[in-house]
């Protein structure tokens, strides 16, 4: 298999807030066309590590290599809590946001445009839900309205978090669809999961992180039940680390 | 023809009659569609504190000038401002949300503006001074009026997406556009601009009453924002007019009169609207069956 | 026995001067009862005045440093007829030993009409002939308290009673150059009751007789209606409320201001209306002139 130059590098990377690291000097990278996998106990860093590479979020030590992607080129899937779910916005309007890269606030959405919201939303199972509002949709339907934005986003790098959280197993497996659809188009695709039987069918990639690395490379290779306990050990270190300080050469 | 006697005789007669009506009219316009994003916003008890934040600035405009329209406004406008993005930039920098920062802000610059007007030694009600009444409408006041709602509605003209999307998913727009912030601040200038120039045409009760009252009341009959901004527009112009006349026919005072007018849609709206009313909710008529 | 006979009348005269030359400490309530005060006091007394020029007395709130002034007052001279609701609460905050003058007993109080309701009209100084009662009054309440000086209070009051006596006959002459048919007027204070009932001129005002009294639609427009048919064209602002509802009323009938009236209290010292005499003479030609273009 010839191996391409990694599309992400990370270098060192730990990401702090106030004082605690949530991401601890983790290094690895993400190939091109890669369908990869972030998985780890709670607060093992993994939002925050996807809102660094989106920009929300600045490191405090290490770097990241974009090997000239830009942000306009990723997409990205926050967990579905800060979104005004009453909102008076129709399903339509809300897809045709992904357009923002292209029309900003000026340009008007055409009708080639208004065409690839509609066969967004009929890819994901919605079609005819042009003109419901927002509010009126279920958990699982509303999780398909955004793939859909996503959809028309058309992004070279996609990055999910927590997609299918208190989904039906119905949409998870429509959607799980939609992911291999990127995937078989040549997009690289990162997404935080909580399901290991999910991640072991599904992502060939996995990277295992409790805030420190645990292990970055092939599924069956790093969810091993030793990685797996390595993991939670260190989740359970770093909380009673809390309470002290942390310095570099393992004293407290 | 009795008709025309009661709902335009009034203002065909008397010249402050017109003139309250078409303030009403420009607050209307400049302030429905703001409500509208307030109230989505659920940043709808921000005129409130507005109206008590910009007190020192008026007041220090009034000593600076007198009696000047212009003053008083600018001095309002720019303290407003200045409570209105600090308390913003406090919540995006610190932990505290945007209310307690700004209830922080807005208590301190009410305070110093009790100071400021007790500095001046004379009893004056000062308070009634600096802000004006729907009856004292002068043509200064009128073309600050209108000129404020005019930016407004361009200003929101142009940044009505971005400003949807700040109020709907702002995560999505600062991971796409990165400048979220810059939609939130122009909106709240605009919301400060008209909060001001309502305050010195009509009073801080009326300016906020129009403001917020058919805003909340559209809530229960529109469901998507352009149709909310229309009826929030609708609704305050028309409680204007039936103040203005009930003001007229029952000596009543018009500034309260007109907001009790509002006010009394709003309830109405609570009861029977069509969406999320209590009528909606305990007699919802039959239910729709799948073609 | 002389010498020291003579050292002690010294000695007791040393001691007993300060409380001799002293002045009197009084405090006014407000503004033109302070000017009163002072002219009849002259400099044997400390005046302190509590509703300061341009100041309200009928929404004053007072200050933790009036109840101090009232605490140290030897004499308290106040209107009465209800002008200062808040002053018997002061009063007994203060814990104040000193006399209390209510300097308009005698006069015969007028009514009027607010919010339909009739109360009694406490603006009596607006009658000179008034004025002279509260000198008088004010001149036996200063001999009371401080009887040594009795003779300059006389003396500075008859000054000012003559004073008095020489403005009042300009004043009715004054008027009297005015047609009785046009002898009407607009203001937005209601306080020239007894000004209007002893020199024959009718007042009208849009609003009620405090500067709390909020205007209404109905209100205004009838108000306006009454001064097309009534063909008045003086308009006056009294020295403290909205005058933006003044302009109102102007721009819709062509009525011009007639410039400032002060009817409730005195103006700074820089001002028109510094004294209560002053009062008079920046108000009446004013009001002689304003009318005149009815």
């Amino acid at each position: 298999m010839t191996r391409r130059p990694p599309l992400i590098e990370i270098n060192d990377l730990t990401v702090a807030y106030e004082r605690q690291p949530a991401v601890h000097h983790l290094t690895g990278s993400f190939a091109p066309g890669s369908l990869t996998a972030i998985a780890g106990p709670n607060g093992a860093g993994k939002s925050t590590l996807l809102k660094t590479l989106v920009g929300l979020i600045r490191p405090s030590e290490g770097h990241i290599n974009m090997n000239g992607l830009r942000r306009r080129q990723m997409a990205y899937l926050p967990q579905q809590a800060e979104i005004d779910r009453g909102f008076p916005i129709s399903v339509a309007d809300t897809v045709a946001l992904g357009h923002w890269q292209n029309i900003g606030i000026w340009r008007a959405v055409t009708g080639p445009r208004w065409k690839s919201v509609a066969d967004a939303l009929e890819k994901v199972g919605l079609k005819g839900f042009e003109n419901h509002p927002i509010a009126k949709l279920s958990v699982g339907q509303f999780q398909r309205v955004l793939f859909a934005r996503l959809l028309v986003q058309d992004a070279a790098v996609i990055l999910l978090d927590e997609p299918f959280a208190a989904i039906d197993e119905r949409t998870t497996a429509d959607l799980m669809k939609i992911i291999h659809y990127w995937h078989d188009n040549g997009r690289t695709i990162i997404a935080i999961l909580h399901d290991m039987d999910e991640i072991k069918s599904s992502f060939p990639e996995t990277l295992l992180m409790a805030r420190e690395l645990v292990g970055w490379g092939p599924t069956e290779a790093v969810l091993t039940e030793k990685n797996l306990y390595r993991a939670r050990a260190l989740s359970d270190n770093w909380a009673e680390a809390n309470r002290h300080h942390h310095h570099h050469d393992g004293t407290i | 023809m009795d008709l025309y006697q009661h709902l335009f005789a009034p203002f065909a007669d008397y010249g402050f009659m017109r003139r309250a009506l078409v303030a009403c009219l420009a607050l209307a316009l400049g302030s429905g569609p703001i409500g509208t994003f307030l109230v989505l916003r659920r940043m709808s008890l921000m005129g409130d504190a507005i109206s008590h934040a910009i007190l020192p600035g008026a007041a220090i405009g009034f000593l600076v000038a007198g009696l000047s329209l212009w003053a008083m406004s600018l001095g309002g406008l720019v303290v407003g401002l200045t409570v209105a993005l600090l308390a913003g930039l406090i919540s995006r920098v610190t932990d505290l949300r945007e209310d307690a920062s700004l209830a922080g802000f807005y208590l301190m610059s009410l305070a110093a503006g009790v100071l400021i007007v007790s500095l001046r030694g004379s009893n004056v009600d000062l308070l009634h001074v600096l802000f004006g009444s729907i009856l004292s409408v002068n043509d200064q006041a009128l073309l600050l009026v209108a000129g404020i709602a005019s930016l407004t509605l361009i200003v929101l003209a142009v940044i009505y997406r971005p400003l949807v999307a700040e109020c709907f998913d702002s995560g999505f727009l600062r991971a796409v556009a990165g400048h979220g912030s810059l939609y939130h601040v122009i909106f709240l200038v605009l919301v400060v601009l008209n909060l001001v120039a309502g305050f010195q045409a009509l009073g801080t009760l009326m300016a906020v009453g129009l403001m917020m009252l058919p805003a909340a009341a559209a809530r229960f009959w529109a469901i998507e924002v352009w149709s909310l901004t229309a009826l929030s527009i609708a609704i305050a112009f028309v409680s204007g007019w039936s103040g203005l006349l009930i003001s007229y026919n029952y000596d009543l005072p018009s500034g309260p009169a007109i907001i009790l007018t509002a006010g009394s849609f709003y309830i109405a709206s609570i009861v029977l609207g069509r969406h999320g009313s209590i009528r909606a909710r305990f007699f919802p008529g039959t239910h729709f069956h799948a073609r | 026995m002389k010498k020291i006979c003579s050292l002690l009348a010294l000695a007791l005269l040393t001691f007993a001067s300060p409380a001799l030359s002293a002045p009197l400490n009084v405090v006014a309530s407000f503004s033109v009862l302070g000017d009163m005060v002072q002219e009849v006091g002259g400099q044997d007394i400390t005046l302190s005045v509590l509703v300061g020029p341009d100041g309200d007395a009928h929404t004053f709130e007072p200050a933790p440093i009036d109840a101090k002034l009232l605490h140290n007052a030897d004499l308290i001279v106040m209107n009465g007829l209800e002008l200062e609701k808040w002053m018997e609460k002061l009063v007994r905050a203060s814990g104040t030993k000193a006399d209390i003058l209510i300097a308009s007993e005698g006069v015969t109080p007028r009514k009027m009409n607010e919010d339909g309701q009739t109360i009694p009209d406490p603006h009596a100084w607006q009658d000179l002939t008034n004025g002279v009662i509260y000198i008088r009054n004010i001149e036996g309440a200063l001999a009371k308290a401080d009887p040594s000086h009795a003779d300059d209070y006389k003396a500075n009051a008859a000054r000012l009673l003559t004073k008095l006596g020489a403005l009042d006959t300009w004043t009715r002459a004054e008027i009297a150059t005015v047609p009785e048919a046009k002898r009407k007027v607009i203001t937005t204070h209601d306080a020239f009751g007894y000004f209007g009932a002893a020199y024959g001129v009718t007042f009208l005002a849009p609003a009620g007789i405090s500067t709390e009294a909020e205007a209404t639609a109905g209100n205004l427009a009838r108000l306006i209606d009454q001064i097309k048919q009534e063909k008045i064209k003086a308009l006056f602002i009294e020295n403290m409320s909205d005058p933006r509802l003044m302009d109102t009323i102007a721009h819709e009938t062509g009525a011009e201001m007639g410039g400032e009236l002060y009817s409730d209290a005195l103006s700074a010292a820089s001002g028109p209306a510094p004294t209560y005499p002053a009062m008079f003479e920046n108000n009446v030609p004013k009001l002689v002139a304003a009318m005149k273009l009815n």
